[in-house]
């Protein structure tokens, strides 16, 4: 039994910024923002957490640069994407190749530090002091991720029961509709976009001094594409996504069981190569799902 | 908007994100004459600067064109980076693997290299046009499964064992195969990039296909009334996309590099993305913006030596240009 | 004197080169149901459009219920009282409909966070009170049209709209529900409403409105006036101006052979949406004919020019082409054996408003047949065909390259029949090629149908214009609910024919 809690524990971790980025990219992705500067958000989260929060000695002062760095980014990628109305895709490309060379150049210039730097803060665990069975493995979970399910709930009350949540589907599926209801539909984007903008910064705080200690260059490694994946798989829906994000860390939890356990010679290349064959699965299936729905 | 206005509208993006950069590093206390002249010295004036600033153009210039036909047909194929890696592997182990008379084996492994550009490309087109699976998702995906087979051959089956430490990569291949040395470019392989210009053009503007594809880029429902074929069409877009990423695989392994290495070029793909749009989806304008961004890259290598600027501020340059390249800033003032 | 509803000063607008509305003045007075009417392009959804602060007129001011109007201003439009319900609707489709409800309400239900059940209530009360039965938790998209646009009206009204314009309501209704709709109409006005209902069809308007005002070609050639003043003649001769009246009669060419060119035998075709499929369809296309095919919009004729241009592939039945069986062949092979098509929307169908005009004049899939396999152009070659075509089909234009977007509609049409009229063709399938064209450009449309016609060719005329089709067709089939339902030789009559349009017959 004690491989399957740590195997669960592992796919918690894992899973939780994934889901956090995936859970609050729906808003973007419903306002009709195909938002690939996802990956580029945590990142920057990541390294404004582990700057600030090493620098002020606070993981919550941390948390709080990592969200404010996130929605200062979220701003600029509106503005480019909304008031000049720049392509989406490559300009969150170029927000995304932005945050890579930002974060480098950063710690380059600020701290003095190639490729990666610790954290000397990290985000609070909700249980310790446990180091025996089940309770051990679940220690090593962040009050983030325990708070996962209640930012889900959230996202889903905002998205399914708020006037806001009507108007940002409406401006994404049918913008003609909204235009004729009087919805201004660049502030709702706006929203939209600063929403996400929040849970990346969320996201990328929990991959830098919740999960480990420290920042890397491009330690984001995808991620921000795998939420856009969960959203594709989970159909838009906040709770189906959130699944689809929960897979995800199951994946990469599998991936490092392999790793560690298994000798059957399997090259750890293709067993990390799992999460990307799967998401060309997911969005193979969800798109064919789409053309049929459309051919009726 | 005449060609003039073109070209015009296409530089003010850059000379804007420049500018932003530059502000950006004298904010940071960087010394910004020392980097615009490092950045000159290393792409243009420097000894045998001009020449890295090719061999870097090479690649970027070969993708980005195979990008455009995607690009005409309103596909958003970001996969050059897995396609050239998938080229360079191709040529890397026809190169290694089958030993043959020198005239035999080097345009097999050129061939190996674009065949598998080519099937890397084709599997995401044929998911596309038949599963309209998200090209930009499936493509991505592809980028990254690509570094993964790289990176297991380099350190299994085709592993240098004299290489020790972080970079894996195979052996060199025979130096009779290598189309240029290790400093960049060769006369052979100059008058080959320029053959597959020339190649681009002839298909992208003279070619029946060509214009089809433009055409089913822009207006797909008119194309379909014509009876052009629009899902072969689309599907023979990616085709082409891969075939010359892969070639830029290729090309890295017979020219320059003359070995796979792991993680060479990360972000090679996505520049070349960039640098079809600066160019302005147009044959010349894509040669003279590749040369631009691989005068970059050769400046990365170089900038340490005479600025203090860390190299990584090129690539916020180069993810500045991105993210300002398609704004419509004339419009925007116009509207004031 | 009433009071006035609505009024409006000197309204100008401009799209490109074409005026849409000329220079308009009118008030509608409060209490009235008013039409106005005018033909396809005449200006009447850009009326529409400037009075619902949709559009910013060039010039000109609006007022409602006696308040001025920032133009351009949809939500001062609709503070002031006055609400549209469009051609297209304006709730989005994916949303349920209480939820499509609640977003487009001008005064929201609860605090930031609203309760289903709570809105449902809200929505279930309204709508039981105009009749309307559906599920609150269905979506829009699954509706029939006719409930979707009670739906439509009845988010208007809840806005407290005390003007309430609808641009073509009955578009896309059947007879019953286009009596239904006027008689809410009607309860609208007893209870103070002022309905401003835009239609272009005669027989509805003279059924439902108080007033009719008439635009033609952008200007108001008759302000709002009462009804019963009013003759059909007169209208009608408003409606198209002095020169459209009939001045030709089709006559068939007699001597030619009479083999088929075209020929469907038991086609059958998936529904789409709301469209229906093809149940049935027998049709024969011989030489020399023109074949026009009548019906309310949305009857299946879409479908049917699908399946003849090869785009859809039939359930059931089969297709012959020029004698050979097409069933299985797809669109390029068709155009080589003959079919030209001028499809239903020129704008994204006809052609490509982005690419220049050679692109769009050459005909890239029967081209290939006519100059071998070579697969190089020559750009030059091209544009001096290019030129050739446009010139003899009268197109103005500056170069082969410019682009689509800067040629009017009228020009639009011409670049797509010279493509398409340009070599040798065996049958055209012409979907609504003179919709929204003016007099001129439409006198030329049918000059080039008549013309290929006298080739030898067959064309299958799909218009909704039951005038063009008595004018030119030598013969008319009905649609109705995608099944032929009736087929008419001259001399036709507007009755006859109107009555299997809308199944009145029965």
């Amino acid at each position: 039994m004690e491989f399957l809690d740590q195997f669960t524990v592992t796919t918690l971790r894992s899973a939780t910024p994934i889901v956090i980025a995936a859970v609050f990219g729906l808003f973007s992705i419903r306002a009709g923002i195909f938002h690939l500067g996802i990956e580029g958000l945590m990142l920057a989260s990541a390294f404004a957490a582990v700057a600030v929060g090493t620098a002020s000695g606070s993981a919550w002062i941390g948390l709080a640069a990592a969200i404010a760095v996130a929605l200062l980014l979220s701003v600029i990628y509106w503005f480019f994407i909304d008031q000049l109305r720049a392509d989406t895709v490559i300009a969150g490309l170029g927000l995304t190749a932005l945050c890579v060379g930002g974060t480098a150049f950063a710690m380059q210039a600020l701290f003095d530090q190639r490729g990666q730097m610790a954290s000397t803060v990290r985000l609070p665990r909700v249980i310790s002091g446990v180091d025996e069975g089940l309770l051990s493995y679940v220690s090593e979970l962040t009050v983030l991720t325990w708070a996962t399910p209640l930012l889900i709930v959230l996202a889903w009350i905002v998205l399914r029961r708020t006037h806001l949540g009507l108007q940002i589907a409406a401006v994404g599926d049918y913008p003609y509709g909204a235009v004729a209801a009087g919805v201004d539909a660049s502030r709702v984007r706006l929203v939209a976009i600063l929403l996400t903008g929040f849970g990346c910064g969320i996201a990328g705080c929990q991959l830098a001094i919740g999960d480990v200690a420290g920042f890397a260059e491009n330690m984001t490694n995808g991620r921000g594409f795998f939420a856009l994946a969960a959203m594709l798989f989970g159909g838009f829906s906040a709770i189906a996504t959130a699944l689809a994000g929960l897979f995800f860390g199951f994946a990469d939890a599998f991936g490092i069981f392999l790793q560690l356990n298994d000798r059957s010679g399997l090259p750890t290349q293709f067993v990390l190569m799992a999460p990307f064959l799967l998401t060309i699965l997911i969005v193979t299936i969800s798109g064919a799902i789409r053309q049929r729905r459309d051919r009726l | 908007m005449n060609r003039v206005g073109q070209g015009a509208a296409a530089i003010l993006p850059i000379g804007i994100a420049v500018a932003t950069c530059m502000l950006l590093f004298a904010l940071a206390g960087y010394d910004i004459i020392s980097v615009i002249l490092g950045v000159t010295e290393g792409a243009l004036t420097g000894f045998g600067s001009f020449q890295q600033t090719l061999r870097w153009a090479m690649p970027l210039l070969l993708i980005a064109l195979g990008f455009l036909f995607c690009l005409r047909a309103g596909e958003f194929n970001i996969g050059g980076q897995g396609q050239m890696m998938m080229g360079g592997l191709g040529s890397v182990a026809v190169a290694l693997l089958f030993p043959g008379p020198v005239w035999i084996a080097m345009p097999t492994a050129l061939l190996a290299g674009m065949l598998c550009g080519l099937i890397w490309s084709g599997f995401a087109g044929f998911l596309k046009v038949r599963y309209h699976a998200d090209e930009v998702i499936v493509t991505l995906m592809l980028n990254f499964i690509a570094v993964l087979l790289v990176s297991w051959v380099t350190t299994g089956p085709l592993k240098d064992p004299a290489v020790r430490g972080e970079t894996a990569s195979t052996p060199k291949i025979d130096s009779a195969l290598r189309l240029g040395g290790s400093d960049g470019i060769s006369p052979t392989l100059l008058i080959l990039v320029g053959l597959a210009i020339l190649a681009a053009w002839v298909i992208a503007e003279r070619s029946r296909m060509g214009v089809q594809l433009r055409y089913v880029g822009k207006a797909p429902q008119a194309a379909r009334w014509q009876g052009m074929a629009v899902r072969r069409l689309k599907f023979q877009a990616y085709l082409l996309a891969g075939t010359f990423a892969g070639l830029a695989g290729a090309f890295e392994v017979l020219g320059p590099n003359g070995r796979l290495v792991t993680g060479a070029t990360p972000t090679i793909g996505f520049t070349a993305i960039v640098v079809t749009i600066v160019g302005l989806s147009r044959v010349p304008g894509i040669v003279i913006a590749a040369i631009f961004f691989g005068g970059l890259q050769a400046a990365i290598l170089f900038l340490p030596i005479v600025s203090d600027l860390p190299s990584s501020g090129i690539k916020i340059l180069e993810g500045m240009i991105a993210l300002f390249v398609t704004a419509e800033f004339l419009r925007h003032w116009r509207q004031r | 004197m009433r009071p006035t509803a609505v009024r409006c000063d000197g309204i100008t607008v401009q799209f490109g080169q074409v005026r849409a509305l000329d220079n308009v003045s009118l008030a509608f007075p409060v209490g009235q149901i008013h039409a106005v009417l005018g033909q396809n392009g005449a200006g009447k959804s850009t009326m529409a459009g400037v009075l619902s602060g949709i559009l910013r007129p060039a010039r000109g001011s609006v007022e409602i219920c006696g308040r001025k109007i920032q133009s351009g201003q949809s939500a001062a439009a609709r503070a002031a009282g006055l609400d549209i319900v469009h051609q297209r609707f304006s709730l989005p489709p994916s949303f349920r409909v209480a939820e499509a409800l609640e977003f487009a309400a001008a005064r929201k239900m609860g605090g930031l966070v609203y309760s289903l059940r709570r809105i449902e209530r809200r929505w279930r009360e309204r709508l039981d009170a105009v009749g309307i039965t559906v599920d609150l938790r269905s979506r829009l998209a699954s509706l029939p049209v006719e409930t979707r646009q009670s739906i439509e009206i009845l988010r208007a009204l809840a806005n407290d709209a005390r003007v309430l314009i609808l641009d073509e309501p009955t578009a896309l209704l059947s007879p019953t529900a286009i009596d239904k709709l006027f008689r809410q109409l009607r309860e609208l006005r007893d209870q103070g409403v002022t309905p401003i209902v835009i239609l272009h069809k005669l027989k509805e308007v003279l059924a439902v409105a108080d007033t009719v005002a008439i635009l033609r070609q952008g200007q108001l050639v008759l302000p709002p006036t009462p009804k019963d003043t009013l003759t059909t003649s007169r209208i009608s001769t408003l409606m198209v101006g002095a020169v459209s009246v009939a001045t030709r009669c089709a006559t068939p060419t007699k001597d030619m052979p009479a083999a088929d060119l075209c020929r469907l035998d038991g086609i059958a075709t998936r529904s789409r949406g709301s469209e229906p499929g093809l149940h049935d369809i027998d049709l024969t296309l011989g030489q020399g004919e023109i074949l026009g095919v009548a019906g309310i919009e949305g009857n299946g004729q879409r479908a049917l020019a699908e399946t003849i241009a090869g785009l859809e592939a039939p359930l059931a039945g089969r297709l012959t082409l020029a004698g050979s069986d097409v069933t299985e062949r797809g669109t390029a092979a068709r155009r080589v054996m003959g079919l030209r098509m001028v499809p239903f929307d020129r704008m994204t169908e006809g052609l490509s408003l982005t690419s220049p005009l050679w692109e769009n004049v050459q005909s890239w899939v029967a081209e290939r047949f006519r100059t071998g396999p070579w697969p190089l152009i020559s750009i030059a070659r091209m544009q001096e065909s290019t030129r050739a075509i446009l010139d003899r089909f009268g197109v103005s234009y500056r170069t082969t390259t410019q682009r689509g977007d800067t040629l009017s509609g009228g020009n639009l049409q011409r670049v797509i029949l010279g493509r398409e009229l340009a070599g040798t063709l065996k049958v055209l399938l012409a979907a609504q090629p003179t919709r929204g064209l003016d007099f001129a450009a439409t006198r030329f449309v049918w000059q080039e149908l008549h013309r290929v016609r006298d080739t030898g060719a067959g064309i299958i005329l799909i218009s909704s214009d039951l005038d063009e089709l008595f004018e030119i067709s030598d013969r008319i089939l009905v649609m109705r609910g995608g099944r032929v339902v009736g087929t008419f030789t001259p001399p036709y009559s507007a009755r006859t024919v109107g009555s299997a349009m809308v199944g009145a017959a029965e």
